[in-house]
């Protein structure tokens, strides 16, 4: 009978695994720009800039993809509007990366201090780590439904939450450091300058305060819808 | 009575008929969680549901039958053996083509549901609303309410122990090397009762139990256990567990298909058996025997619907559900079949689709299945309340016809 084909509707997890990847990709293609840009390859920093932004273009339609098939007419293992606001910060990962991209294209940076420059780079790298460790979420949470939302699979997912949690502390306390330091050494340097790579930082740092809001929300998945 | 031999061959040839759609369309609800859940091949599934159907029918039929065929309206107060003729063809006829255009439409309705509605269309016809049995029509009308809401609450519970029995715990690959012969054990247990109490015609549920579901529930353990405890087909209890249950699966579909056979063959053999009654007795309303002949032919109608229309069926369904998983397709199956069987060990005409699609949305409830259509699960409803009215018109107008022309 025709029912069993209709009955079951596509499940929105595998596609939502697919945007992480996306989202992955993107935050990668950015920490190798970040390298590009600190060993002064602005032709490379560009290139990979512009990569980052059709990335991110990827990452958009598949978050208009599952948009549409999430209709407000299925029975899902957990809240529909927790996915929606989960692909939406998962998308903001990947927005976030696509700014530091731009902040990268819009201007030549002047003499950045090596120190400073260190820093974002630890930022750069710490945020790949929370967009992976975001991935290996929402994997997870697939897992949790195959398992029937057993206590260990759910144990597990709260580890990986905990860890982006801590990466995105790791990277606030980076981000305070580095507006000491740009700040210290103010007089050396240019208005323009400086508003460029604290404007870096803050988009960098957005980067992980959306996983770790995309994290929050799979927490809520955990618990059982209200409809 | 050789004047009604013709009108009991067309009975007949109309039974066959209906017990062909029966086939055609109910097939993929015994075989589909197992295809879908890559457990079978389609054309494994069509050879094993065409053999089970069969046997379900021939073996299981009996008492069903007996209900439909005399529970829903009362056939002493037709005393004329042409009306109970015409009528029995218009039931059948009516119930055929509504569900081949249900199907057509892609509607998800009863076969039960069917022929109930053109038995009563033609009674109420004869002789008015006062020839329906309302009280045993209520008692179905509830137990199609029921059948899809146990069915749901019975997979809900099965699909949180099964899960919290394995999943659950510390250690769950040794959880599995215990629970899963559990499982596998109790649904020999249910398999095996009913065994007795259909086949064998037991009517004590303990004396089942004790004699045919423990013992065949112990040997399945006792098989089971060293079995899966040797051979544990992963060290991940989530694919090793799913991997049992997909050899398990095979026989829950197989259970599913034969309590399929037992409950749907009535539908079809039902008014064929009241025609025959008149035939062989000369008079409506008598209480004979189903002969075995007749429930053998409706087990073949069936069987040739399943490998005829149903293998198509069954490919599609193999290929579209994709989101269900071998753990799932058990519990929808052993949940299904438990309460089908039950039901008719007790004597209460239900409908496995609803059923089925009962524990589906049950397990969906315990949040085991990633994502259900509800637009889907109200047409189905609605089609529930539909059927019965629809196919009780058809068979109204079929039977008005019969009479003015016969």
């Amino acid at each position: 009978m025709q029912v069993w084909t209709k009955l079951f509707a596509r499940s929105p997890f595998k596609p939502l695994i697919k945007h992480s990847e996306v989202v992955i990709e993107a935050v990668e293609t950015l920490e190798k720009a970040l390298e590009a840009w600190k060993r002064g390859d602005y032709e490379e920093m560009n290139r990979l800039a512009v990569e980052i932004d059709r990335i991110e273009d990827v990452a958009d339609e598949i978050k208009e993809e599952i948009r549409d098939s999430l209709s407000s007419n299925l029975m899902l293992a957990v809240s529909r509007e927790d996915i929606l606001i989960y692909l939406h910060m998962q998308d903001k990962v990947a927005d976030a990366a696509e700014d530091t991209a731009k902040w990268l294209l819009v201007k030549k940076p002047g003499k950045i201090p090596a120190e400073i420059e260190e820093v974002i780079l630890q930022m750069g790298a710490e945020s790949i780590k929370a967009a992976k460790l975001l991935h290996e979420a929402i994997v997870q949470m697939d897992r949790i439904i195959e398992s029937g939302f057993s206590e260990n699979q759910i144990k597990a997912e709260y580890r990986i939450i905990h860890e982006i949690e801590d990466v995105e502390s790791r990277i606030d306390d980076l981000d305070t450091e580095l507006m000491r330091k740009v700040f210290e050494i103010a007089d050396n340097l240019s208005w323009a300058d400086g508003f460029y790579i604290l404007n870096i930082a803050r988009t960098v740092s957005n980067i992980s305060d959306k996983a770790k809001d995309a994290a929050e929300r799979l927490r809520l998945m955990m618990k059982p819808p209200k409809e | 009575m050789s004047e009604v031999d013709p009108w009991l061959l067309m009975t007949i040839i109309l039974g066959f008929a209906m017990a062909w759609a029966i086939g055609a369309n109910d097939a993929a609800n015994s075989m589909s969680t197992a295809v879908g859940a890559n457990a079978i091949t389609p054309k494994q599934a069509v050879i094993i549901a065409g053999v089970l159907e069969f046997i379900g029918a021939y073996f299981f039929g009996k008492s069903v039958t007996e209900t439909i065929r005399s529970g829903i309206i009362d056939l002493t107060r037709i005393t004329d053996p042409n009306v109970l003729i015409y009528g029995s063809i218009a039931a059948l006829l009516a119930a055929t083509l509504w569900l081949v255009i249900a199907t057509k439409f892609g509607l998800p309705v009863s076969t039960t549901h069917s022929i109930i509605g053109g038995i009563v269309g033609y009674g109420i016809v004869y002789a008015g609303t006062a020839i329906v049995n309302w009280g045993k029509m209520t008692q179905v009308v509830l137990s199609w309410i029921i059948s899809p809401i146990v069915g749901a609450i019975m997979a809900f519970l099965v699909f949180r122990a099964m899960t919290r029995s394995i999943f659950e715990t510390g250690d769950p690959v040794r959880s599995a090397h215990i629970w899963s012969p559990f499982w596998i054990s109790l649904a020999a247990i249910v398999i095996a009762t009913m065994f007795y109490n259909k086949v064998l015609h037991g009517s004590d549920l303990r004396t089942g139990v004790m004699l045919y579901g423990l013992p065949a529930g112990v040997v399945t353990f006792l098989v089971a256990y060293p079995l899966i405890k040797l051979h544990f087909p992963s060290d991940d209890p989530l694919v090793g567990v799913e991997s049992i249950f997909k050899r398990v699966q095979v026989i829950t579909s197989g259970y599913v298909a034969l309590a399929h056979g037992a409950n749907d063959v009535a539908n079809a053999i039902g008014p064929v058996a009241a025609v025959y009654a008149v035939a062989s007795m000369g008079m409506a309303g008598m209480k004979v025997p189903v002969p075995k002949w007749l429930l053998a032919l409706g087990g073949l109608g069936i069987a040739l619907g399943v490998a005829t229309y149903g293998y198509r069926v069954i490919e599609t369904v193999g290929k579209k559900i994709t989101e269900l998983t071998n753990t799932r397709g058990f519990t929808i199956d052993f949940s299904a079949a438990t309460v089908v069987l039950i039901a008719s060990w007790l004597g209460l005409p239900i409908s496995t689709t609803h059923t089925v699609v009962g524990a589906v949305v049950g397990v969906g409830l315990a949040r085991g299945v990633k994502a259900i259509n509800k637009d889907i699960v109200i047409e189905i409803i609605i089609s529930w309340f539909v059927t019965v009215p629809v196919a009780a018109l058809i068979s109204a107008a079929i039977f008005k016809i019969l009479l003015l022309v016969g």
